[in-house]
């Protein structure tokens, strides 16, 4: 029997100093979860330009869909003149955002407090 | 040294998207798990991302409405040679097999380029109204 658990991407955000925002997917961000992660970037709210971090540690899996995700959550955050930054990909999403040669526009951190570090 | 000679079958048939990329991905899982080979393995993990690009193609766009036909799939390893085939209702995709791919700002059309780059060999046949995928890479 499959886990009915594991077929949608949660997504958790919490607010970090600074004004930053972290939004944390947990699971596959596939073509099934990437309206999952859309949906939570849509509901960022607050003063000034967002400043997000993606936490990415509990991302299991990624494909194109899910890429596509994060590139409109890029897009619709610096139309708010916010910045996006990406943090803790495992190794198959960092070999997908090399393989596209996204990594060129989502430089990612190794870790979530890197990616604090500064911003 | 790993042996040549592995040997390794899985056959499924699903519909629904969530439980069709849930069998995928166990799939390997099984496989990885039969076949001794650790998480951190690149070239399972290349075909995984491949199969998760052509399972979700297969699954958004290849059962039509009013479509009874499940997907069918099948995982196959013989000695270092790994194979899935896919067979789904869809409408033929010849024209978009050769897709490049896109530009940094556009948010979809990057799977099938994905696939070519990660697999040794991306096969599709149409067979009347059924679109057949081979994936193969050698591990």
């Amino acid at each position: 029997m499959l886990d009915a658990a594991k077929m949608t991407l949660e997504v958790e955000t919490r607010p970090a100093p600074n004004g930053v925002t972290i939004v944390a997917p947990v699971g596959r961000l596939d073509v099934a979860g990437a309206p999952a992660l859309k949906e939570a970037i849509s509901q960022l709210t607050g003063n000034g330009p967002p400043k997000v971090v993606l936490d990415m540690e509990g991302v299991s899996f990624v494909d194109s869909t899910g890429l596509g995700s994060v590139i409109a959550a890029l897009k619709q955050i610096r139309g708010s003149q916010g910045e996006l930054r990406l943090a803790a990909p495992n190794q198959q999403a960092r070999v997908v955002l090399e393989l596209t040669t996204l990594d060129r526009v989502f430089p990612y951190y190794a870790t979530v407090e890197e990616a604090l570090t500064g911003f | 040294m790993r042996s040549n000679h592995e040997t390794f079958e899985f056959r499924a048939r699903f519909s629904d998207l969530h439980e069709g990329l849930d069998i995928l991905h166990d799939s390997i899982e099984r496989l990885r798990e039969a076949t001794g080979r650790a998480q951190e393995d690149r070239s399972l993990m290349l075909f995984e991302t491949a199969l998760g690009e052509i399972g979700g193609n297969v699954l958004t766009h290849g059962r039509p409405p009013g479509t009874e036909r499940p997907i069918e799939y099948v995982l196959s390893l013989e000695g270092r040679t790994l194979v899935a085939s896919l067979t789904d209702s869809g409408t033929s995709v010849h024209e978009h097999l050769s897709r490049e791919m896109p530009g940094h700002d556009h948010e979809a059309g990057r799977g099938l380029a994905m696939a070519r780059a990660l697999l040794d060999e991306l096969g599709y046949e149409r067979h009347g109204d059924i679109n057949r995928w081979r994936l193969v890479k050698r591990l």
